[in-house]
């Protein structure tokens, strides 16, 4: 009995720290729960809530997994907000276009819109990409340069108005349910979310990243070609980002330069509390996915009680950012000592 | 050892949410309980501000706690963090999410809601909106007045303001905000109508705000240095008179250079009083938050919504449908504030 026990207990602690990040995001995930479970059991725990839930989180989920993949290369990716609405707005003015004479969308006009839109969120990527690798700019301000850039795009194509008045095909389609139960937004994610997966531990690219981002020098000595590389992950980022805004094109069924400004802070706080370490190197697709679970969970049982308004979000939000960088500080300080 | 720290740590944080979310139930029930009497106190009726901060949207919530102990209806505000219309449907799918019974909105972008609305209206939802006349997804849509009758009264406090003659230009919160601009056109059309001397800037005709003080006064900046015969800026948000006012008076140009439009009377007592602006004119957000529920409970109630509805509060007693719609509804709750009366407001 006793042996039992202690097996257990040695298994959870093997497990607690074989993955710092991760296992302290399933016990905030816990907490969240079980809070929610006492205090708004019928309200939270109904299946609409949970289909809104994972509905909601892709648009910027997308975006986190883009910035999570620079944060790894040591980098960071300021402008995927802006990459989603330049998408955005350049699919919803192609899906326009593409409107029949009688109103209706041909068959082809949702792949055609989201294909150029993934393409110029690829252009996008390469030439943030380009910006970081070639040309050596900080990967802060080369990527805040492009963002104003992006934005800039957007208010002249849209004139500072919103993209409105689409076909609803598309919206139907995309922000749509399978089956009527799941939302498409969250299989766009998860599909995302596996190929991201899929590179990052089973082809050399993957193993590449990490070198990349423990030691630029190193990797650079021992002949990796960084700048393929740098570039080859900004592109994905838009990818990603181009992702989050054909998402949001959906959900909004309208496009405009400003849409999702707030999403750019909410995702770093999502890579980073999911473990990934902003000086590169570090980081698991996991611990990101927990950490954008937990925060939509957050943020939408927030949203279930009357009297605690929303201008407490920022605040928790900025607490729960900064608790989590100091509990990566401590973690890392023990598996130092060790 | 540190494991438990860390357990300890996210323990403290749970706590504190906890502890947070208790306070905020128990509330609800001290101010819903004990009036058994009304049928509907199941009712839950929810406003959804463009944001939680902004003083217009607390002067509403206000309107809309003083509704809530007058009836003991389960009426409450919940808006976006900020003014931004991503986060504003976030919102609104959570509560259709929670089920609630009416949802009451002041759209960020009317656009960008419609397919939230319409998600909420096919869920059994009553979705009344103001400030949305362009809404195709809601029930009904309330004005506190008629918006091109209001924009022609901005102009004539600003006609008069400049002495019926000059240069002007209009400034609305966005370009896509549907309200802003029906007043800015509506204040255009009276000026030719009545003002002949006065024309409008047609390099810039209409700038954006962006609903932000900031914002007005650097556009005001930029507009008066670059047209230095710009004589007047018709504002329309509750950010664009203050924000221009003090453009104005950095500048130097108190009495060459006018602004009117909309504004809350705690905020610009000072403008007013140093007579930078001489009027400005609005309606009472608490009194529109109040409007708005007591039109979802009307509609809840299954009553006939008809011409000459009267909700029982001040400016909101003979509703008229707008010309040629059945879903949006005009008040007479336009008031004008000057240097005598702005501290009668109380807000």
């Amino acid at each position: 009995m006793n042996e039992n026990k202690m097996s257990i207990r040695r298994k959870l602690n093997d497990f607690y720290g074989r993955d710092v990040y991760t296992s302290r995001l399933i016990i905030m995930l816990l907490v969240v729960l079980i809070s929610m479970l006492i205090l708004k059991p019928a309200k939270f725990f109904s299946f609409i809530n949970f289909q809104t839930m994972v509905a909601q989180f892709p648009e910027f989920g997308l975006m986190s997994l883009g910035i999570m993949l620079c944060m790894i290369t040591g980098g960071i990716d300021l402008s995927v907000v802006g990459v989603a609405n330049l998408v955005s707005i350049s699919s919803g003015i192609i899906l326009k276009a593409l409107v029949a004479a009688d109103g209706s969308l041909p068959w082809y006009g949702i792949l055609v819109s989201m294909i150029c839109g993934i393409v110029i969120g690829l252009v996008a990527g390469v030439l943030n990409g380009i910006l970081v690798a070639k040309f050596s700019i900080p990967p802060i301000l080369a990527t805040l340069g492009s963002y104003e850039l992006f934005l800039g795009i957007g208010i002249i194509l849209t004139k500072g108005k919103a993209i409105s008045k689409l076909p609803m095909e598309y919206s139907s389609v995309i922000a749509g349910k399978l089956f009527g139960i799941i939302p498409v937004q969250l299989i766009i994610f998860v599909i995302m979310a596996g190929i991201i997966s899929f590179l990052l531990s089973r082809t050399t690219y993957g193993t590449r990243i990490y070198m990349l981002g423990t030691n630029m020098k190193a990797a650079e000595f021992s002949g990796l070609d960084t700048t393929g590389l740098l570039i080859k992950t900004y592109a994905l980022s838009g990818i990603c980002s181009a992702l989050g805004g054909l998402v949001m094109l959906a959900n909004y069924n309208s496009a405009r330069a400003d849409y999702g400004a707030v999403y750019t802070l909410q995702c770093i706080l999502i890579v980073v509390l999911g473990g990934v370490n902003p000086n590169g190197g570090k980081g698991r697709i996991s611990g990101v996915v927990f950490s954008i679970l937990v925060l939509q969970m957050l943020s939408s049982g927030l949203n279930m009680f009357p009297q605690i308004s929303n201008f407490y979000k920022s605040l928790i939000w900025g607490c729960v950012l900064l608790i989590a960088m100091t509990l990566n500080y401590f973690s890392e300080n023990r598996n130092r000592n060790n | 050892m540190k494991m438990k720290r860390i357990l300890a740590f996210i323990l403290a944080l749970s706590m504190v949410f906890v502890l947070v979310a208790c306070g905020g139930t128990k509330e609800t029930k001290d101010n819903t309980g004990g009036k058994t009497d009304t049928k509907n106190k199941d009712w839950e009726i929810v406003v959804v501000p463009k944001d939680a901060t902004n003083p217009w949207f607390v002067r509403m919530e206000t309107g809309v706690k003083e509704y809530r102990e007058e009836t003991g209806l389960n009426v409450y505000q919940k808006g976006p963090s900020e003014t931004d219309a991503t986060m504003q449907a976030q919102v609104i799918q959570d509560l259709i999410a929670a089920k609630v019974d009416a949802i009451c909105v002041v759209p960020v972008d009317p656009p960008a809601l419609e397919p939230v609305l319409k998600e909420a209206m096919d869920a059994g939802i009553v979705v009344i909106a103001h400030e949305g006349a362009s809404l195709q997804n809601c029930h009904y849509d309330i004005e506190a007045f008629n918006n091109e009758q209001y924009g022609a009264f901005i102009m004539d406090n600003l006609a008069e303001a400049m002495g019926g003659e000059g240069l002007y230009t209009t400034m609305v919160g966005h370009v896509t905000n549907a309200s802003h601009n029906e007043w800015a056109d509506g204040g255009i059309a009276h000026q030719k109508e009545k003002y002949p001397n006065m024309k409008l800037l047609e390099e810039e005709p209409r700038v954006e705000s962006e609903d932000n003080g900031d914002v007005a006064y650097q556009r005001a900046k930029e507009l008066l240095k670059k047209y230095p015969d710009l004589k007047g800026i018709m504002g329309t948000s509750s950010f664009d008179a203050p924000g221009v006012a003090r453009a104005i008076q950095e500048l130097g140009l108190v009495g060459k250079v006018f602004t009117a439009g909309t504004g809350m009377p705690s905020a610009n007592a000072e403008i007013l009083k140093s007579g930078v602006v001489k009027s400005l004119t609005l309606w009472d957000p608490a009194l529109a938050g109040k409007a708005m529920i007591a039109l979802a409970v009307k509609v809840l109630n299954g009553e006939k919504i008809e011409n000459g509805l009267d909700l029982g509060i001040e400016g909101y007693q003979n509703l008229k449908f707008k010309e040629g719609s059945d879903k949006v509804l005009e008040g007479q709750g336009w008031i004008v504030i000057n240097a005598e009366n702005v501290d009668s407001f109380g807000f």
